[in-house]
């Protein structure tokens, strides 16, 4: 197989080396050897991030400022937000375990909207973006590791091991975490790293020529 | 190009990819930077192996404490014990809470065994060179991969209980010790699987088996 690099793509699966085939919007890039989407183009993608982000940056507020539960036993109640799922861990002693909510619920899924909002609002609206790469790099790492929709079906969880003991009432915090969790979902599916990569790259050479 | 019917992967070529941004480079490029995205250039990922067999077998190891320990505690007016995950689970179907007891078994038992077991066949494959059902492998990786964070649930479940039953002498709810191996043993898991580089599965060589002719009339 001969070419220049510009010609030749390879999976990142399991390094099978192939000709560039041109693909049409929607339609993907199968890898032949090991079936892994090696290429798919959306239209459009970085306007649906920019939209996304921004809802999902509003949503996040109500998210974790309301009360996503809240139980009544014997004319006693109590309530919470998400950040005291960790808290009452931290306050327990169990410090690794509540440092791992307070990420996974709580800080990933706030970066990574912040972190999508800074790529496409750049690309979007041709800003400089001197973090654009770190940005990338930091999207594409913590890929999995914000688990809202983890969470969620632990509040369900812990909504039906509790009914039978106490009266339990859902929280506005719970249905703008529903929320949030449809607009993260959404940002991740539409989230296309090559399309991104590939305007970089047309930036950079922009910029290159611009300067001369 | 010469069409011969056999797979070739990039570095045979005398190319690298770029994990980052996926971007073609000369192999001579090895250990220097990628001129698009900045990161560090490797064919395969450094020292993959070592590290994913070393985090699997901590994993293995922890996960005796793990099930061992009780995860959490609930009291009420005095009463009440400490409850290991299997516990919790036994207590949830006995309580025909079947469809809840189900999922919770699946994320925290039958997920973790599945992925300990996955990323050793995995580990096995590179390590003594085995080459037969290479794509039902990486499928197998694919779909643990994807699975194993679901883990988490219980350790949420457990901060969601203790930060909401806080009633003093009514009813109680608190964190113990086989939370943190728990926690620990899915994030072992889950850097076992990140670090572990699919494309050593593909190395062993002779991947052109003649079962595999109907994929090549894809090629151009
Ligand atoms: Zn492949
Ligand atoms: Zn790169």
């Amino acid at each position: 197989m001969h070419g220049t690099p510009e010609q030749l793509i390879a999976c990142h699966e399991c390094d099978l080396l192939m000709t560039r085939v041109a693909n049409k919007p929607n339609e993907d890039v199968i890898c032949p050897r090991c079936h892994a989407r090696i290429f798919y183009t959306s239209i459009n993608s970085i306007e649906r991030l920019l939209a996304l982000s921004v809802a999902g940056l509003i949503l996040f507020i109500p998210a974790n400022i309301f009360p996503i539960l809240s139980l009544q036993v014997f004319g006693q109640s109590q309530s919470e937000i998400i950040l005291q799922s960790a808290l009452s861990l931290f306050d327990g002693g169990l410090v690794l375990v509540a440092l791992l909510i307070l990420l996974f619920a709580i800080v990933v899924p706030l970066f990574q909207q912040v972190i999508l909002f800074y790529i496409s609002f750049t690309l979007h609206y041709r800003r400089e973006g001197r973090l654009l790469r770190q940005a990338m790099h930091a999207y594409q790492h913590l890929r999995g590791w914000g688990m809202l929709e983890i969470f969620m079906l632990g509040v369900l969880i812990s909504i039906i091991k509790l009914k039978d003991i106490a009266d339990l009432h859902i929280g506005l915090g719970l249905y703008s975490l529903a929320a949030l969790i449809v607009v993260t979902t959404l940002s991740s599916v539409f989230f296309n790293p090559h399309q991104i990569w590939h305007q970089i790259d047309l930036r950079r050479q922009k910029r290159a020529t611009d300067d001369r | 190009m010469t069409d011969k019917p056999r797979f070739k992967s990039a570095r045979e070529s005398g190319y690298l990819l770029c994990i980052d941004c996926e971007k073609l480079h000369p192999l001579s490029l090895e250990g220097e930077l990628c001129d698009r995205c900045g990161a560090r250039l490797h064919s395969r990922v450094p020292n993959s192996m070592n590290l994913s067999w070393a985090s699997l077998i901590a994993a293995v190891i922890l996960f005796l404490p793990a099930n061992m320990l009780p995860i959490m505690t609930f009291k009420s007016f005095g009463q009440g014990e400490p409850s290991t995950i299997l516990g919790g689970i036994l207590h949830l179907l006995d309580q025909d809470m079947l469809l809840i007891g189900l999922v919770v078994l699946f994320a925290s038992i039958v997920v973790p065994v599945l992925k300990i077991i996955a990323m050793t066949i995995l580990l096995c494959t590179v390590q003594f060179r085995l080459q037969t059902n290479l794509r039902q492998k990486t499928l197998m990786f694919r779909i643990i991969e994807w699975i194993g964070r679901w883990s988490m649930l219980d350790i949420f479940v457990i901060g969601i209980l203790v930060a909401l039953v806080q009633l003093g002498n009514i009813a109680h709810i608190e964190g113990n010790d086989g939370a943190t191996a728990f926690a620990v043993v899915v994030l072992l898991t889950m850097f076992s699987a990140i670090i572990f580089d699919t494309r050593l599965i593909w190395d062993n060589g002779v991947t052109d088996l003649p079962s595999d002719n109907s994929d090549e009339k894809d090629t151009p």
